[in-house]
């Protein structure tokens, strides 16, 4: 199949999975909806068009690894792991009610398919340094990816793994960062700035590409390329709240959740 | 019940303007710790450097070398696990006054294991030259800014945000528990958010006949071994402890470390989390699940001696005094 063929199923999971994420979140009164949306269209592009995975073998060696760093965004690693086969649709019907096994962080003990516990910021992307570095002393064909929030990269942990994988050459590690420049409480360039992130993580060892991360076939592009000689840095620019026209680039709706009423009308708006 | 909104909130920054040298620290919880209507009002006395726990302990340590006195924002697991270096070398050992204010200690996250701080008073009280507090209602919410600022030296405090019981209408002495019943059958030992949990046992236990001796602490460390041992040498049965936290480390084992230190032989229940991670839940949930709770309580009480109450889930509903912390709902995150 040529790359670009995967982009309808692409979109199709990534709208199935903003509504479901948006109902999980309406249900449970929690959530961080703002950031979800903002990174679905990465996790839709890396289970539906780039990943190698098989849902019935978690333990499956020879997988691509996925780690989500920006933990928070359950409503979006939730729905990608259900659609992806890792576990029936009726679970997400329990995020964070008592007993559920979809809790407010994704926990490894709980979930098929989530590597490693997040939820603190800046623990994915050194996890997945190491994971690399397993897969290069091993000689295994696995590629790595992990995705970090923007603000994540506020956490100094992050510059520790870059220094490590540039120096090592991870040409197997992607890293991508959700740059929809809002953290909790504000903007990242008003809170400790980050720009210009591309000329850090190119300083670092980086192959750099930054790509609209809402746009599918772009991020197919950057994704899907066999890998370099270096680890590869994907900043992806998305925007907080994407698809919901009351909810983008609004700080507030980073743990917002919806009454009736805006879970009616963001239903209008996400078809 | 009065139930008093973000007690925290106004309480700083009625402490802070009057005190310039005190900055207000955040690592991006702003207003999950209730401090988003200062940075608001007084940007000039407000640090955010973004999400950056280890930077913000060492910086914290450069603004208290300097003469400032930081009070530093974030959630209690955030203040120590990651920053755990940077809080011995920068803070602890020379002494600064740094003020750590720990919000949703123990259960009352329902975020789960990364954002539970369950051994936060095992590791802090362990650290020299730090002062453990809880603060265990609205009034000590409240109080707690003021008399942390007094310690020569670095303070953890575990702070309750949000919609908060007043259970006392004193403010928090360092040093002082509060004594809330002389009873001589059992000594309970709370903290914090168990404290209510016992106060709802008790008046179902006394219809049943159990005389209950309450303490409630809000000094962890420095602790008061002496008082401690006095009042369970007061007691008939034993002692029982109930904390937001791992029985390893906190009160539980400080409880049995002046027993064991005062060669007082008392029977010891050390009610909290059992060597074990908590799920993500509600509050009343967790509390429930891991015998947290005020039933748990009754139960140990019947263990130590040896007499049924008859006390049972409803008997305790009709004196549940916590009526705005809904059942079902999990808190914020």
């Amino acid at each position: 199949m040529h790359m670009n063929d995967k982009i309808p199923l692409i979109r199709e999971k990534a709208l199935w999975m903003r509504r479901t994420a948006f109902a999980m979140v309406h249900r449970a009164q929690l959530g961080h909806p703002g950031g979800d949306f903002s990174a679905i269209d990465i996790l839709a592009t890396l289970y539906f068009g780039v990943m190698r995975f098989d849902p019935k073998r978690p333990d499956w060696p020879d997988r691509d690894r996925f780690v989500m760093s920006k933990g928070h965004a359950t409503g979006a690693l939730y729905t990608a792991l259900c659609a992806a086969g890792y576990f029936p649709e009726d679970w997400l019907a329990t995020y964070m009610q008592p007993r559920s096994l979809l809790n407010g962080h994704p926990n490894r003990n709980y979930l098929p398919g989530i590597e490693t516990n997040t939820g603190p910021l800046g623990h994915g992307f050194p996890v997945a340094t190491g994971i690399a570095i397993a897969g290069q002393l091993a000689g295994a064909g696995y590629r790595t990816f992990v995705l970090t929030g923007d603000g994540e990269q506020q956490e100094g942990s992050n510059w520790e793994a870059a220094m490590v994988a540039g120096h090592r050459r991870l040409s197997n590690l992607t890293l991508i960062i959700d740059r929809n420049r809002l953290q909790q409480g504000a903007g990242t360039e008003e809170t400790s700035g980050l720009d210009p992130l591309d000329k850090r993580y190119d300083a670092f060892g980086f192959d750099v590409t930054e790509v609209d991360g809402h746009d599918p076939a772009a991020l197919l592009a950057v994704l899907g390329a066999a890998p370099g000689s270096k680890p590869r840095c994907v900043i992806a620019n998305t925007t907080k709240g994407k698809g919901v026209s009351f909810m983008e680039n609004v700080a507030s709706w980073h743990h917002g959740v919806p009454n009736d009423a805006q879970f009616e009308q963001a239903m209008k708006e996400l078809v | 019940m009065e139930m008093v909104n973000r007690p925290y909130a106004a309480a700083f920054e009625a402490y802070a303007v009057q005190h310039p040298e005190v900055l207000c620290l955040s690592a991006d919880l702003t207003s999950s710790c209730e401090i988003d209507g200062f940075r608001d009002r007084h940007p000039d006395q407000f640090l955010s450097l973004g999400m950056a726990e280890q930077n913000m302990l060492s910086f914290a340590g450069g603004l208290g070398l300097a003469g400032f006195r930081p009070f530093l924002h974030s959630f209690g697991v955030f203040l120590y696990r990651r920053p755990y270096d940077q809080l011995m070398a920068s803070v602890a050992y020379p002494r600064r006054k740094v003020r750590l204010m720990g919000f949703l200690p123990g259960v009352t996250t329902p975020g789960g294991m990364t954002h539970q701080a369950i051994e936060d008073i095992s590791v802090m009280r362990t650290i020299p030259n730090m002062t453990v507090l809880e603060a265990g209602d609205a009034t000590e919410v409240e109080s707690i800014v003021a008399e942390a600022d007094r310690v020569d030296g670095p303070v953890y405090c575990r702070i309750l945000r949000g919609a908060v019981p007043r259970l006392f209408d004193t403010p928090i002495r360092i040093g002082q528990m509060r004594v809330l019943a002389e009873g001589e059958d059992v000594l309970v030992v709370t903290a914090g958010i168990t404290t209510e949990e016992a106060i709802r046992a008790r008046g179902a236990l006394a219809r049943a006949g159990v005389s209950v001796r309450h303490l409630h602490l809000n000094t962890l460390k420095p602790f008061d071994a002496a008082q401690i041992v006095d009042h369970a040498a007061s007691v008939r049965h034993g002692v029982i402890t109930l904390e937001n936290h791992l029985v390893t480390g906190g009160i539980g084992s400080m409880v049995a470390e002046a027993l064991a230190e005062a060669g007082l032989a008392r029977r010891l229940i050390r009610l909290g989390l059992q060597d074990t991670y908590a799920h993500g839940g509600s509050r009343p949930y967790l509390m429930k699940h891991y015998g947290m709770d005020a039933l748990s309580l009754v139960r140990a009480v019947e263990r130590l001696t040896g007499q049924a109450t008859g006390i049972d889930e409803d008997a305790l509903g009709a004196v549940r005094i916590d009526a705005v912390h809904s059942i079902v709902k999990a808190e914020a995150l």
